[in-house]
Formats: C-alpha cells, sequence, structure tokens
C-alpha cells in the first residue's frame, strides 16, 4: 500500500495542478458573484472544500496508529503520521480562511460557534499529536504513544461537537453546501474544489510517505 | 497475582505516598486554593448575573490544579527506577494503568472537596442546594479527569518538554467533560432538574478513555 502511493506521487501531483487550474479558472470567470455578500463569497470555494482532506488526515492518524498497535510494522505509523501532518495543513487552511470570510459577512473574525469551536478543538488535538512526536526522545515509545494519542483524538472528536452543541446552542455557520441549494454555477465550481483539494491531498500524503520511508531506510543504514 | 490485588496495591502504594509525603496533594491544594482567593479579589462580587460563570471557573481551576498532580503521576516510579518493576507485574499491565487512576481520583475528589470548600467561603457558592447530586458529578468528573490525565501525562513523560506537552495534550480532549460539568453544576446550583443525557453522556467518555487507556497501557509500558 505504502509502495503504491510513493510510487503514483507524480501522478497525483500531475491530476493535481490540472484540477487546480480548473477550479482557479471557475473560481474567477465561471462562478458568479453572490448579490449580497459580493465577492467576498468566493472565499466559500477555498473555505469549504478543505473540510474532508482534513477528516481524511486525522481518519488516516487514527487508522494507522490503531493498525501499528495491533501489528507493529513501521510503515502504519508513517501513515499515522502523514496523515495528521496533512491533516493539519487542509485544518489550518479551514481555520484561516473561515475568519477572511467572516469578518466582512459577521462583522467579527472570530466567535464561539459550535462549527467553529469544534474545528478550532480538533485543530488543537492534532496540533498536540504533532507536538507529542516532534518533543519525544525519539525512540519507539513515541510511535506507541503517538497511536495511543491518534486514536484518543479520533475518539474525541464526536463528542467536542455534541458538548460544544450544548454549551453554545444554535450556530451562525452557514448550513452544509449540499442542503444550500446552490444555483448549478456555484456546485459545479464547489465540487471542482473538492476534487482538487483531494487530489492536493493525495499528493501530499505520498510525498510525504515517501519522505518518512527515506528516512527509516537511511536510519536503518546508519543503525543497522 | 490476579489483577485486582496489583490495582489494589498500586493504590495502596500511592496512597500512602500522597499521605506521607503530601507534596503531590500539597501542590494542587495550595495552587488552587491562590488562583481562587486571587480570583475572589480581581473579579467583581458576585451577582445573579455572573453567578451563571462561577461553575466554569471553578471546573477550569480544579483543571490547572490538577496538572500538578498528574504530571507527578508516573514521576516517582521513573526517578526510582521503578518502572521496571511495573512492566513486570504477574498480569495484564492494564491493571496498573486502573490502580494508578484509582489513586489519582480520590486525589482529584479530595481537590474538588478543597475547591468547594474555598468557593463557598470566598464566593458564596450556596452547594447545599445542589444536594446529594453534586457529589456525583465531583465523582464521575475527577474520574474522566484521573483516566484521561494518568494516561496523557504518561504519554508526555516522553518528551523533553513533559510539563508543556501535558496541557497541549490534556485540554483539548477535556472540553467535554469541562462543558457537561459545568453544565450540569450550573443547574444544581440553580435548583434545576439536569437533563439525564448529560450524566449518561458523562460517564460513557469517562468509561471510554478508561477502555483506551486499559487497553494500550500493555504497549505504552512495554516501551
Amino acid at each position: 500500500m505504502e509502495a503504491f502511493w510513493i510510487r503514483s506521487a507524480r501522478i497525483w501531483g500531475v491530476l493535481a495542478l490540472t484540477a487546480l487550474a480548473v477550479w482557479l479558472g471557475m473560481v474567477v470567470f465561471y462562478a458568479p458573484v453572490e448579490k449580497v455578500q459580493g465577492v467576498v463569497q468566493k472565499i466559500f470555494y477555498a473555505h469549504v472544500p478543505n473540510s474532508l482532506p482534513a477528516y481524511l488526515g486525522f481518519g488516516l492518524t487514527a487508522l494507522g496508529g490503531l493498525l501499528f498497535l495491533i501489528t507493529r510494522r513501521e510503515s502504519y505509523d508513517r501513515l499515522a503520521q502523514a496523515g495528521a501532518e496533512v491533516g493539519v495543513v487542509f485544518c489550518t487552511l479551514i481555520v484561516v480562511t473561515g475568519p477572511i470570510w467572516a469578518k466582512p459577512v459577521w462583522g467579527h473574525w472570530w466567535v464561539w460557534d459550535l462549527r467553529l469551536t469544534a474545528t478550532l478543538v480538533l485543530w488543537f488535538i492534532y496540533l498536540a499529536y504533532l507536538f507529542l512526536r516532534a518533543f519525544a526522545y525519539g525512540s519507539d515509545a513515541t510511535k506507541t504513544f503517538a497511536s495511543v494519542y491518534g486514536i484518543a483524538g479520533i475518539i474525541a472528536v464526536p463528542f467536542v461537537k455534541f458538548a460544544v452543541e450544548l454549551a453554545k446552542g444554535q450556530t451562525m455557520h452557514p448550513d452544509d453546501p449540499a442542503k444550500a441549494g446552490l444555483p448549478a454555477e456555484m456546485q459545479f465550481t464547489l465540487m471542482a474544489g473538492f476534487i482538487a483539494y483531494l487530489l492536493v491531498f493525495a499528493y501530499f500524503l505520498s510525498r510525504r510517505l515517501e519522505i518518512a520511508k527515506l528516512e527509516a531506510d537511511l536510519q536503518e543504514r546508519l543503525d543497522p | 497475582m490476579t489483577g485486582a490485588r496489583v490495582a489494589a496495591a498500586i493504590l495502596r502504594k500511592d496512597l500512602l505516598l500522597d499521605l506521607r509525603l503530601g507534596d503531590r496533594l500539597g501542590q494542587m491544594w495550595v495552587f488552587a486554593a491562590l488562583v481562587i482567593v486571587l480570583m475572589s479579589i480581581t473579579l467583581p462580587a458576585v451577582n445573579d448575573e455572573t453567578r451563571a460563570w462561577v461553575p466554569a471557573l471553578l471546573w477550569t481551576i480544579a483543571l490547572l490544579a490538577s496538572l500538578l498532580g498528574l504530571a507527578r503521576s508516573l514521576q516517582t516510579e521513573r526517578d526510582d527506577g521503578a518502572i521496571q518493576q511495573l512492566v513486570q507485574v504477574p498480569c495484564d499491565r492494564g491493571w496498573v494503568f486502573l490502580g494508578k487512576v484509582a489513586a489519582n481520583w480520590l486525589a482529584l475528589f479530595a481537590l474538588l472537596l478543597w475547591i468547594a470548600l474555598l468557593s463557598a467561603l470566598f464566593l458564596d457558592v450556596a452547594w447545599t442546594r445542589a444536594g446529594f447530586e453534586m457529589i456525583g458529578l465531583a465523582l464521575l468528573g475527577s474520574l474522566g479527569l484521573a483516566a484521561l490525565g494518568t494516561l496523557l501525562a504518561t504519554l508526555a513523560s516522553s518528551s523533553r518538554f513533559a510539563q508543556f506537552l501535558l496541557p497541549v495534550l490534556l485540554f483539548p480532549l477535556m472540553l467535554p467533560i469541562l462543558v457537561w460539568a459545568s453544565l450540569l453544576t450550573r443547574d444544581l446550583l440553580g435548583g434545576q432538574i439536569s437533563a439525564a443525557p448529560l450524566w449518561g453522556v458523562l460517564a460513557l467518555y469517562d468509561w471510554i478513555f478508561l477502555l483506551i487507556g486499559y487497553f494500550t497501557f500493555n504497549a505504552i509500558l512495554e516501551d
């Protein structure tokens, strides 16, 4: 599985670049300017598609961690680490692009709303995962500990969402785009964004796995 | 030696250490007292409007104070090189985790009682209105904090920056317990009947992290 990802990195890269170019063209020339929010609404196309790669990355972290604890195969630990790193990149983009849209539309950079708070906590959980890996002594224990935290993190996510929902009540965040009844041009542009971002995710993941594999091979040669 | 006996032996050993040395409990209690006194001086007097904030404030103080005790959960064993003996226990090592959680649970429950006393003195919190349900809530809240804290303190202890890492790991995962415990405390102090699902979900969250700790502690201690 790891070998497949590493071998296919270039293909993912070419596909991702092409899809990004198409998506960007659609955002600028094809998607209409929204009547109420104006051009600011176009941030939506760069914001919403980040969610799927972020969740996918964190899912892979938990899955890789669980499989590592069961089988002790290093490749699963590398998958978990790569998933977290790439997931955090996309989650950071959610946290950054959201306020850029929110300021002109809501009048505030940040509100302690259900969706925003749950996403922020999710970002903190996997940032903590990366800290755990970065600041540990680099032993085998780090892999085990990080696996445990990766699993604990994904289990906590639905509870965090539920807890925030109970505490904050209603959400100001716009509804799921699929349910929002968008015009066809907007829906197609958004769909193109999802495809492009998923391809970028696949490219980043394959490159990160390649680097991790090279590091592991080098370590084995230095310390056989 | 059965697992339950191992857990009981670890609980007994940790309780004796806590009672004889007193430093772990002492640090948590002094820290909590200082923060409550500082809050009492710097914040405006508690009135009907601001009273709703007090439960969240108290649970947050408990969380911050607990860091001092949790960080030292496995420290004695590490300092004395006793980790090797723990690894060799003749049973599933998950029982070591349960023994440690039980010791931390009692220490954190005592901390909550201490915070309740101080808040009654300095912030006029009328705990008698909350009734015996409040004791149940304190037990559930401290159990969750003990389970998560013991697990994460063990993970953080492998790091060069353990003191920084423990809160970074703990706070995001503690958020549900903090939110539910604060909501339930507010309801109980207000004399309201709190929602039953909240109690259930709090107990479920505690249970999940007890299970995660129990099943992964084998691998954690091995490494």
